[in-house]
This record gives structure tokens, C-alpha cells and sequence, in this order.
């Protein structure tokens, strides 16, 4: 009976490399790879315009009983701190207020992100043909499974054990009304899994993973510690101990299309594009996470983003890959305007529509904006003296019949979405690097902030159909939409989103948004 | 406060206000600069914690002076020039018990640079790996 190529394959590799006799590890990964096989037919579903070599390494030399040991113990060591010595302590009770907020979001999108990074790195998988590196993207699919566990396992604990269950126990049920979510799908989802296989590792492993997950998920820890957390780090630390992997398989995609002419036509495109994609949501998000979610401030946002995006990611992986043609970002200088001002601008928005969120939001204290204007010269002639208008105007009083929303038609600041990013941007108050474009295709008018997100559509228009919530929900009131989309408590009428984090407060119901009577206009439509 | 260039606050991160955005927004720094550097994030632990104080910290301390070590509370923060390399059977001596390389990385959270383990030893380098360097395996 003929026997098939694997095994005789596998026979054959015997012949010149017997078994060997210790467990050793590397020993055990050195063999192993003797039992290549023929790629020449090799097939894949998800297409690339680069060639990936078949002789890429993995840096770690992993083999499935090493992998499966070291994650359990991480296990261990992670859920035994949590269910022993936190709770015993009532961790999760000490949590400053704000900063149990700030989890409900960061939590609950780096879950998204997770999630379909299961499905980025099968794809991957699937793509490449050097033995080592399917291995190596293999053990960061099983990584990413382990971290969509741990991500809903701390908002499973928070929501058990905390102070503010709302947000934390379900918020993905807000999808649909809340601005935040479609951006945190494009740079997570979209991003991640669709178009060109290797385009998609730069945005995840190369970008997303190597330079945004040590803001996302290793800074986050300290300000997470400064705001009386200790189950953020004790997961997020140990999430980040698989990430180290993903940044080496992110590396070796580009070593795997290093040599192929492709990688000097689109390489620093692809570079740019992802970059600015994943910046362009990252930067803001976790800005006004990190200093308007938090009490206790550990340093100026833009100085976390110029440690660990500029100078660290930018210098030792982008830089260190000039000799091979890889540039600096074009889009960079955008970015690091953004750095320094599109949080300050996002909270604005995100203060303006907070009834559209699941979590709750305060606005700076006196001593805050001392230490924002400290620290971002001309904040408070363009941040801090509004919020002391919406402040007296009541903006935190269901009995007030305001919406800080009022005041930007009132003062026809119109607010818009950015088509590819999903980003909502102000363009007549902003100090970010958003400007308004709008174009028009069959018929449909379409907003953009900047030319970087204004390029990646006009090449492949059809990607980004996204509504935005202004073209979903236009004519509508609303309470309405609020109660539609899920975003009230337990009691059908109390919002889950607040503008406050004060005990004393009164929270708003539908009620009081009703009585407003705020109804969405598509500003496109004015245009 | 730590004087070294590579220290977490080192340089423009020592500025504030006006100070700071002078230098941040500067055309000179509108693009990259290579670097040479490493950055190693070590998880809080029995085992790193004796890593970071006995050997990177301890006997090691001459063999990379650029090195630096902060700890940020839940995590070590480590960078030098070069290289950072951490040999998992003198660690494995110090406590005492069996300590492999991939008992290290339970608890190593994060790496700027290219990481890779050989044998027992786990290095971090500043070298471009797989490209200037072939990645070798266990003779």
C-alpha cells in the first residue's frame, strides 16, 4: 500500500535525525523541525501581494507541552491573587470611582480586540509557510484565546465585587448607540482581519501589539495602581507576558517579506496606514482614559505616548529597520499633534454625548485643571473655561434640563464622524490634528478628519460603509434611541452612562432625557 | 533620581509645560531616531524580583553599565544599550530549584527589541535578529 507524503516524510526525517533521548526542550523543537513538509502546493484562503519565505524562525523556540505549562501557571498565579488575597482584602471596593469607569471601557474594547485576534493570527497561520513561524502564530492564537477569558474575567470581577456594576457586567449590549464602539471596531476588528494577510499582521503584531499594547496594557498598570486598583495589573501584566511573543511573530512577518521585491513598493504604505489607523483611535481613547478616568495622575498622557509610541517603539523597531527601507511614519506628525491635544478634544465629545455611553464621567476638579493647564499650556482658555460654564449651568443635575451636547449647537460647533476611523471630531474646536473634508460618492456625502484616513478610503471605498450613529438615529429622540439600543440599569429607566460619579448625585433616567428633547441631525445633510 | 539617558525620565521626559512641548514639537523630532536600546518589562515576582536584585542588579551589574532598572509598581522597567541577557541556570542556582527559560517567561511582560531564548539563556538584543543575525538553535 503506498504510503502518503507526510509519512513518508516523517520516515525519512527519522532516518537522518533519530529521536532524541532527553525531554530537553529546544532539543525537542530542534527536531521537530525535521518534520517539515512540501509548500510548493500550498494553499491559502487569505491572500497577500507579499511573498512570505519558508525559512522564518520563532524567536522562542515553544513547544506545546512548554507552552501549555508556563500559561498554566500564569493562570494560577493570576485567578489564586484574585480570588484569594484581593477579595479577601475588598479590592475591588477601593478602586477610586473614576478609575472603575475608566475599566468598564478599557476592559471591555481590549476584549474585542482580543477576540478577533484569534482570528487575525489563524489567519496568519494559515498564510505563512515556514514551519516555525506557523508555530509561532499557532501559540498566539491559543494566547488570544486566554486573553478574551481574561478580559471578561475582570469586568466579571469587578461587576461581582466592585462598587458599579453597570458597564462592567454587559456592556457590549451599547454597541450600537455608543460613539466609542465602531472606532474600537475599526482599529480591532477591521483592522486586524480584513484585506492582505500581512497588511493585517502590521496592524495587529507589528503596530497594534508591538508599540500600542505597552500604553494599553503595561502603563495602564501604574496609573491602574495610583487609583487604588490592584486586579488590572495582576491581569493585564500577566496578558502582556504572551504579547512579547505576538511582537516577535509581528517582527519575523517582516523578516518572512524582507527579501521580496513587494516589501519596497508597499511596505511603508502598509507601515503608514496601520500606524495611523491604530493611532488614530489608541491615542485619544487611552488619553482621556487615563487623566479624565482617573483621581491620582501619574504623568502627562503625552508623555507615556512619547516614551513608549516615539521614542521606544519608533527607535528601536521602526528605526532600527531603516537599512532594510523601512521609513519613519508620514503620518507622524499628525500623530504626535494628536498625542499632545485629541484626548483633550475626544473627552469634550464624550462629555457632550455622555448618554450614549455605559460607563460614568466627571469633569475635571479645580485641582485638575491646575495640573492640565501645568502640563498642556492653553488648556484652559479651550477646555477648562467651558467645562466651568457647563458646570454652572448644571450640566451634572437631571433638574437642569442640560446637555453639555446643547452647547455645541448652540454654538454651532457641529460635531461629525470620521468616516474611516469612525472617530467623532469637532472641526471648529479642536486643537488635535482633525480638519474637516467631505466628499461625496454616489450620492452619499462622507466627513473625514485628515488626509491619512482620507487616502486609505478613496483606494477601497466599499471597506468603509460603517453608519455612523448621526445617519442611524437621525429624526429620532433621544431617550428613545437610549431605551432602544439597551443603555438603562436593571430598572428599564435609570441610564447606565452618568455625568457624575458622586454618591450623593441623583442619577438621570429616561425621563430626563426626554424632557430635553434632543433629537440627532446628520450635519452632513446641512453641509 | 537616576542621571542615565536611559533612565524612565531621562532627557525631554525631565520637562514640563512649555519646556517640554519646545522640544516635543520640534522639526527635529517629527521623525524616528534609530536606537540602540532595549526595554524589558519584568513582571513583580519571587523569582524576577531576585533576578532584577541579585543578578541584573548584583553580580551582572558590571557587565552592562548602561543598564537601568525602575520599578513601577506592578512591573520592573529595565533598559540598556545593547543587550540584556538573563542565563536561566544561574538563576535557577540562586533559588534553589529546577528554573527554566520558559519559567522565566511567566513572568517577562514586555519586550521593545528582539527577544529570543537559546538553551537557558534568555537575551533581549538590540541587533536585528533573523536579518543582520541568523537565530540559532541547540547544537
Amino acid at each position: 500500500m503506498a504510503i502518503s507524503s507526510a509519512t513518508k516524510a516523517a520516515t525519512d526525517a527519522l532516518e537522518v535525525n533519530r529521536a532524541p533521548v532527553s525531554v530537553g526542550a529546544q532539543e525537542v523543537h530542534k527536531w521537530l523541525q525535521s518534520f517539515t513538509w512540501d509548500f510548493d502546493k500550498n494553499r491559502t484562503k487569505y491572500s497577500t501581494k507579499y511573498h512570505m519565505a519558508n525559512d522564518t524562525k520563532e524567536q522562542f523556540k515553544l513547544i506545546a507541552k512548554e507552552y501549555a505549562r508556563m500559561e498554566s501557571v500564569k493562570d494560577e498565579r493570576q485567578f489564586g491573587s484574585l480570588q484569594d488575597v484581593l477579595t479577601r482584602v475588598d479590592a475591588a471596593n477601593r478602586v477610586h470611582p473614576k478609575w472603575n469607569e475608566s475599566m468598564k471601557v478599557i476592559s471591555n474594547f481590549l476584549e474585542v480586540g482580543e477576540y478577533n485576534a484569534i482570528a487575525a493570527t489563524g489567519m496568519l497561520w494559515d498564510s505563512a509557510t515556514a514551519p516555525e513561524q506557523k508555530n509561532g502564530y499557532l501559540g498566539q492564537v491559543l494566547d488570544e484565546i486566554r486573553h478574551t477569558n481574561q478580559c471578561g474575567y475582570i469586568n466579571y470581577y469587578f461587576a461581582k465585587q466592585g462598587q458599579d456594576a453597570a458597564g462592567h457586567n454587559d456592556a457590549r449590549r451599547t454597541r450600537a448607540i455608543g460613539p466609542l464602539w465602531k472606532g474600537m471596531k475599526r482599529v480591532f476588528s477591521d483592522g486586524f482581519i480584513s484585506g492582505d494577510a500581512v497588511e493585517c499582521s502590521i496592524n495587529l503584531q507589528l503596530v497594534g501589539e508591538a508599540c500600542f499594547t505597552n500604553p494599553l496594557i503595561v502603563a495602564v498598570t501604574e496609573w491602574a495602581s495610583a487609583n487604588g486598583d490592584e486586579m488590572t495589573p495582576t491581569v493585564f501584566l500577566s496578558i502582556e507576558t504572551d504579547e512579547l511573543r505576538h511582537m516577535a511573530n509581528g517582527y519575523q512577518t517582516v523578516v518572512s517579506i524582507a527579501n521580496d521585491e513587494a516589501a519596497s513598493k508597499y511596505l511603508n504604505t502598509d507601515l503608514n496606514n496601520a500606524f495611523w489607523t491604530q493611532q488614530k483611535y489608541f491615542t485619544p481613547v487611552l488619553g482621556m482614559m487615563f487623566e479624565y478616568g482617573s483621581h491620582f495622575k501619574v504623568e502627562p498622557w503625552v508623555k507615556t505616548w512619547n516614551r513608549w509610541v516615539y521614542e521606544d517603539w519608533g527607535g528601536i523597531w521602526i528605526g532600527r529597520l531603516g537599512k532594510y527601507g523601512v521609513e519613519s511614519p508620514a503620518s507622524l506628525r499628525d500623530a504626535k499633534k494628536d498625542a499632545y491635544w485629541a484626548h483633550h478634544d475626544l473627552f469634550m465629545i464624550a462629555y457632550a454625548l455622555w448618554p450614549t455611553g455605559f460607563f460614568r464621567l466627571t469633569l475635571p476638579t479645580a485641582e485638575e485643571a491646575e495640573w492640565y493647564e501645568a502640563n498642556y499650556p492653553g488648556w484652559y482658555d479651550m477646555y477648562g473655561k467651558v467645562y466651568e460654564e457647563w458646570r454652572a449651568r448644571g450640566c451634572e443635575d437631571p433638574n437642569s434640563g442640560f446637555l453639555p451636547l446643547q452647547w455645541f449647537i448652540e454654538n454651532n460647533h457641529p460635531i461629525y464622524i470620521d468616516r474611516v476611523s469612525q472617530v467623532p471630531f469637532c472641526p471648529s474646536y479642536s486643537k488635535g490634528a482633525s480638519t474637516l473634508r467631505v466628499l461625496e460618492l454616489n450620492g452619499k456625502k462622507h466627513s473625514f478628519s485628515d488626509q491619512w484616513g482620507e487616502r486609505m478610503w478613496l483606494s477601497e471605498p466599499e471597506r468603509y460603509e460603517c453608519q455612523n450613529i448621526f445617519e442611524q438615529y437621525e429624526g429620532r429622540e433621544l431617550s428613545e434611541v437610549i431605551a432602544e439600543g439597551h443603555g438603562v440599569r436593571s430598572d428599564g429607566f435609570t441610564l447606565i452612562a452618568q455625568p457624575h460619579t458622586s454618591k450623593d448625585g441623583r442619577l438621570w433616567t429616561l425621563d430626563d432625557i426626554k424632557k430635553i428633547g434632543c433629537v440627532f441631525a446628520d450635519p452632513l445633510k446641512s453641509l | 533620581m537616576s542621571t542615565s539617558a536611559n533612565s524612565y525620565n531621562a532627557g525631554i521626559m525631565a520637562k514640563t509645560g512649555k519646556d517640554f512641548a519646545d522640544e516635543y514639537f520640534a522639526e527635529k523630532n517629527q521623525v524616528v531616531h534609530e536606537s540602540d536600546t532595549v526595554v524589558l518589562v519584568l513582571k513583580k515576582s519571587d523569582e524576577l524580583n531576585t533576578v532584577v536584585e541579585e543578578i541584573l542588579l548584583g553580580s551582572h551589574k558590571d557587565q552592562n553599565r548602561t543598564l537601568v532598572v525602575e520599578d513601577r509598581a506592578g512591573f520592573w522597567w529595565l533598559k540598556a544599550n545593547g543587550k540584556i541577557e538573563i542565563d536561566c541556570r544561574e538563576v535557577s542556582e540562586l533559588l534553589g530549584k529546577s528554573y527554566s527559560v520558559y519559567d522565566l517567561l511567566v513572568d517577562v511582560s514586555s519586550t521593545i527589541g528582539r527577544a529570543y531564548t537559546l538553551d537557558e539563556t534568555f537575551t533581549i538584543t538590540s541587533e536585528l535578529m533573523g536579518l543582520d543575525v541568523k537565530l540559532q538553535d541547540i547544537h
